[in-house]
Parts: structure tokens; C-alpha cells; sequence
């Protein structure tokens, strides 16, 4: 019963914060000189813009406005963008644009987890030791790499110097896998690395707390051998809070993969946001980041309830 | 893109390795310190200097020397294809990061700090009020939201272009309301720390003003913590100022590193140094803040274990 009353709090907590955030940015929207109708269609006739002032309600003042925009998007009606006189649907453009973010973010994760497990249990086990030193301080240097930075510059060697792979473009992993993957591994190099090292030196911590555990000395008295050890009764307990980070930042990383899908021209949401923004597609921004604030407070959200779902410890040590 | 939004976390690591009795006792000046001191020093000298400096001017084109590579005699750092000297452009897009940076981080800061501060300290109603206004503001990654600031506010129609100090001013603005929540809950987090220790309860039953209390007590304790995530603000300002930039919103005209990256990104193949050396700029830069900020950070640590 308390687990279920966590939930519905939560839920509103997200709903809350959503339609607060979507609704500020709706009386932003009010700020632009003349109003989102004249920007979005700029150059067309006023009986053109007159009408699309009535279908999105601009005309009813931001709150009309705000309420029709949102009861659409609760619909399913994601607003439209407006170019060259005609009219395309967003829910169509996020159809497509979705999955390919969604694979860069995946397989950036995946990327980052395969080499920060095993970094994190080796450096913490040798704690202290030369490895633990350079593992530790190379990781603290390019966690604050900036991706982009190390995305231009790893174009720059692999792409234009050694002409390895194309510099920029994007397959769809069901025309041809090998040219797809190819094409991955730049841009989720350039986010991995960041994401290795955060994740790298949070599991170190929680290893090197876990290893002073009594029970652990009492397996390796026991004769277990140390990479069972190390995997079967120290890499478990001490994922958590490596679990939660990866977990916090599917959200995040939403909005984190503009500049990446811009650099390397991938066509995903990141890259759909800033064309958007450049062709002056408001109506359509909008809806991306309410999409992007949804999904990164519920990501948040649920990282809360699954941790006290699985770990009752976290209930006790949060009253 | 390393988000500042992880640096909750890392604040816990650092007082997991403080707790621990194998942590190292004193706060070693490590090498990482001495070039990070070294590189924002320079930076500092050359924002403070760098008009003085004989060198060409960064927006005068010398047309004998287009994309020169570095090492070219009265062009140190070698030319743009367009025939700008690398090196001043290098300086004052130095001037305009660290400016921007440090001017955005103190202001928002101020108001992030005095905002936090006061609601962790009254608590009640307010605190609900700051807190969800916080929750909301980081609901948005920071890199979107600027995105949306400045994509409205700078609004620049075809015909009527913004001019570039109104997009200056912008994006200032937007860089202060991102760092705000950020360095706001920070300030509220370590507030709460300390608010209910006795020697405040004392304060209070003395009859001491809140202000006072909040002046004398608690933003002496405070400030150290909210000093170190400072620096890494600083840092993240930097990135997100250089992803404007290459989004092709941030200040035009090569005037900042990143708007420097973003000008050089066609020219990659002809003249590379044009793109990595302001990115290597950035990342050194972002790279010191964070060795900086922790140093602080891990002082902080240290006399916190000692009470």
C-alpha cells in the first residue's frame, strides 16, 4: 500500500512538472515578435496565417492556447511543421527520428558498461595500486572532455586524415548492419568516453566499500577464488548506483545528443531539435522538448521507485 | 556530453573516500593541480593582457596568408582559410569564454546561492515553492533550454537580423537562468547540513537577526561547497556556450572558441588546426575547472571529516 501511494505520487509529481514546464515555455512562445503563427509560416499570405491563428488557438491567449496544444498532445495530436505552404505532422517525424536516437543512446550505454565494469572492479581491487593510478586519473581528465570537442577531433584523425570511416551519415541498421555500426562508432564513441569515466569511477567507490565487507573476507578465507569473488559477491551488491546512473541518464542523454547528431549528421531527435530551431518550426520545438522534459523526469522518476522496489535498504537510509 | 547534473553524485563519491581510513590524510597537490593552476592563470593573464599583446588583429584578414599552417613567420599559430591569425583569435575568444563563463557562474550563482540559502533555511512554504521551481527548471537539459532561450528571445528574422551584443546579452542571460537551479540546490542541499547544528540553535536563541545567522554562520560553511561546483559550472558554461556555437546560434563571427569551431568546421580537411586548436582550448579549459573545483572540493572534505 505505501509502495502504491510512492507510485501515484510520483506520478503526479512527473505530471506536474510537465505541464508547469510545457506551459512556461508556452508564454515564452508569447514573447516572439508578432506570435508563433507569424513566425512558423513567415512569408505567407495573412488569410493563411489568420487561419492557422484559429486552428492552434493562438487567438485564445496563452492560456486557450496552452490548453489546446496540450489536450493535443495528450491526444496524440504532436502539432504539425509548417514549411513551403504545407503541413507534416510531427508524430510522423518522431516515428522516425526516435528509433535512431534511441540506438545512438543504447549503444553508447552498452559501449560505456562493457568497458567501466571490468576498469571499475580491476582499479578498485588494486586499490591504490599503479593501474588504480592511471585508470583513475586518465578518466578524471576525459570525464570533463567535452564530446564534442573530442567528436571533432576523432573526424578529424579517423574520418579526414586516415580515412577510415565517413565523417558524417547514417544507415538504417536494417539496409546494411555492417555499414550501420560502422557509422556508429564515432558519434557513440564521442559519448561513450564521458560516460565510461563517470560510470568507471562510481563503481570503483561502491567496489571499494563493498571489499571491506566482512562476508567477503570470509569467501576468500573460504578458498572462492578471486574472480568469482569479485563478480559473484562484490560486482552485485556494488551495482546499484551504477545501475541508477545509467538509468538517470537515458533522459538526460535525450537532450545530450543535439550537438553529437548535428556533428555527425545522425537523424535523430537531437538533429530534429536543432533544424527545428533553425527553420523557426516553434510549434514542433515545443512539443520535442515537453517530450524531452517528460521523458527525463520520468526516467528519474522511475529510477526512484525500481531502487526502493529492488533495495529496500534505500527505503530505510531515506526517512 | 558530461552533464553537470552528475556532479551530485560525484559529491558523494568524494565523501564515501573521505569516511574511508585509507583515504589519503592530506590533500596532495597533485601534478593534474600545478598545469590546471598553470593553464587558468594564463588564461586569467591573457583576458587581462591580451589587448596589449603584440599581435595582429583577430578580425583583420591578411590576405597574403590564407590557412597558413601553424609555425608560419609573424603567425604563430598559423591562419584561418580566411587569413585570421589563429593565435589572437585564440586570445580574445579567450577574453569572451572566460568573461561569459565567470560572469554567468557569479550571477546565476548569487541568486542560486541566496535563493537556496533562504529556503533551506526558513523552510515552510517557500522551500516547497523553491524546490519545485528548481525540479522544473532542471526537468530541461540545460543545453535545451538555453536552445529555446535563445532561440526566442534572439529571435532574428530574415530581415531584421539580431545585432550581436543583443545576442550577447541573451545568451548571458540564458547561461544564468541554466546555472541558477543548478548551483541553487547545491547551496540548499549543504544549507540543510547545517542549519540544524547547535551552534546555530545558540545563534538563535541569542536573539540574533535570520539575515545574520544566514551571514555569519551559514555562508561561511557553505560557501567552500558551493565555491567547488562553481568551477565545474564554469566548465559546463564553457560547453554549453561551444555547442550554441556549433548549433550555429551562439555568437557569429568567430569571436568565441566556439564560435571559432563552428566557422573552421568547413575547412577541416584544408586546414585542420583551425578545429582543434580552440577545441583543445575548450577541453583544457573545462579540464582545469574540473581539477580545480575538485581540489577545492576535496579540501572541503577534509575539514568536514575533521569537525
Amino acid at each position: 500500500m505505501d509502495f502504491l501511494s510512492l507510485i501515484v505520487k510520483r506520478l503526479f509529481g512527473i505530471i506536474g512538472v510537465v505541464v508547469i514546464a510545457t506551459f512556461l515555455l508556452s508564454c515564452l512562445m508569447w514573447l516572439l515578435p508578432g506570435d508563433p503563427a507569424a513566425v512558423v509560416a513567415a512569408g505567407a499570405p495573412d488569410a493563411v496565417i489568420n487561419e492557422m491563428r484559429r486552428d492552434l488557438a493562438l487567438d485564445r491567449g496563452v492560456f486557450g492556447y496552452y490548453i489546446h496544444w496540450f489536450s493535443g498532445l495528450i491526444r496524440g495530436d504532436f502539432g504539425a511543421y509548417y514549411l513551403n505552404g504545407g503541413s507534416r505532422p510531427v508524430s510522423a517525424v518522431i516515428k522516425a527520428t526516435l528509433p535512431v536516437s534511441i540506438q545512438l543512446i543504447v549503444y553508447s550505454q552498452i559501449v560505456a558498461l562493457f568497458f567501466s565494469i571490468p576498469l571499475g572492479l580491476i582499479s578498485a581491487y588494486k586499490e591504490g595500486g599503479r593501474f588504480d593510478k592511471i585508470v583513475s586519473s586518465t578518466l578524471f581528465t576525459l570525464v570533463s572532455f567535452p564530446a564534442f570537442a573530442l567528436a571533432l577531433i576523432m573526424s578529424l584523425v579517423f574520418a579526414v586524415k586516415l580515412g577510415w570511416v565517413d565523417p558524417i551519415g547514417y544507415v538504417k541498421p536494417s539496409e546494411n548492419l555492417g555499414e550501420h555500426l560502422k557509422l556508429m562508432i564515432l558519434p557513440v564513441t564521442s559519448i561513450a568516453v564521458g560516460l565510461t569515466s563517470s560510470y568507471t569511477r562510481l563503481l570503483r567507490t561502491d567496489v571499494i566499500a563493498t571489499l571491506k565487507e566482512d562476508y567477503v573476507t570470509m569467501a576468500a578465507s573460504k578458498g572462492i577464488s578471486n574472480s568469482r569473488v569479485l563478480w559473484r559477491h562484490v560486482f552485485r551488491p556494488s551495482s546499484t548506483t551504477l545501475l541508477t546512473s545509467a538509468a538517470l541518464n537515458m533522459g538526460g542523454l535525450i537532450g545530450g545528443t543535439i550537438v553529437i547528431e548535428t556533428i555527425f549528421v545522425v537523424p535523430g531527435m537531437g538533429y530534429e531539435i536543432f533544424y527545428s530551431i533553425g527553420a523557426r518550426q516553434v510549434i514542433a520545438m515545443q512539443t520535442y522538448i515537453a517530450l524531452v522534459a517528460f521523458a527525463y523526469v520520468f526516467f528519474n522518476s522511475s529510477v526512484d521507485v525500481i531502487t526502493n522496489l529492488i533495495d529496500p535498504r534505500t527505503r530505510e537510509r531515506r526517512a | 556530453m558530461p552533464d553537470i547534473s552528475d556532479t551530485t553524485i560525484e559529491t558523494d563519491d568524494a565523501k564515501a573516500t573521505a569516511a574511508d581510513p585509507h583515504a589519503k590524510k592530506k590533500t596532495r597537490k597533485t601534478v593534474g593541480f600545478y598545469l590546471a593552476s598553470g593553464w587558468l592563470g594564463l588564461l586569467v593573464l591573457v583576458t587581462f593582457l591580451g589587448a596589449f599583446l603584440p599581435l595582429p588583429r583577430w578580425d583583420e584578414s591578411s590576405v597574403d596568408y590564407l590557412g597558413s599552417a601553424p609555425g608560419t613567420p609573424g603567425h604563430f599559430l598559423g591562419t584561418t582559410m580566411d587569413g585570421y591569425d589563429m593565435l589572437s583569435g585564440l586570445v580574445n575568444g579567450a577574453r569572451l569564454s572566460i568573461l561569459f563563463s565567470f560572469f554567468s557562474v557569479l550571477v546565476g550563482g548569487s541568486i542560486g546561492s541566496f535563493v537556496g540559502i533562504t529556503s533551506a533555511y526558513f523552510r515552510g512554504k517557500f522551500d516547497i515553492v523553491v524546490t519545485t521551481i528548481f525540479n522544473i527548471m532542471l526537468s530541461i537539459p540545460n543545453l535545451v533550454l538555453s536552445l529555446a532561450l535563445l532561440s526566442v528571445l534572439a529571435y532574428s528574422d530574415p530581415d531584421h537580423p539580431t545585432s550581436t551584443s543583443r545576442r550577447v546579452v541573451v545568451l548571458i542571460l540564458s547561461l544564468v537562468i541554466v546555472i541558477v537551479p543548478i548551483l541553487g540546490r547545491i547551496a540548499r542541499s549543504s544549507t540543510l547540513q547545517w542549519s540544524g547544528r547547535e551552534f546555530i540553535l545558540a545563534s538563535k536563541s541569542m536573539g540574533t537577526k535570520n539575515f545574520t545567522i544566514i551571514r555569519k554562520h551559514i555562508l561561511p560553511n557553505v560557501a567552500p561547497a558551493i565555491l567547488a561546483i562553481g568551477f565545474l559550472a564554469i566548465g559546463s558554461v564553457i560547453i554549453v556556450e561551444g555547442s550554441l556555437a556549433l548549433l550555429g546560434i551562439g555568437i557569429p563571427g568567430g569571436a568565441s572558441w566556439g564560435s571559432m569551431l563552428a566557422a573552421g568546421r568547413g575547412n577541416i580537411e584544408f586546414s585542420p588546426h583551425e578545429v582543434y586548436m580552440p577545441a583543445l582550448c575548450i577541453a583544457f579549459t573545462v579540464i582545469s575547472c574540473n581539477w580545480f573545483g575538485d581540489y577545492v572540493r576535496l579540501r572541503l572534505d577534509k575539514r568536514e571529516a575533521k569537525i
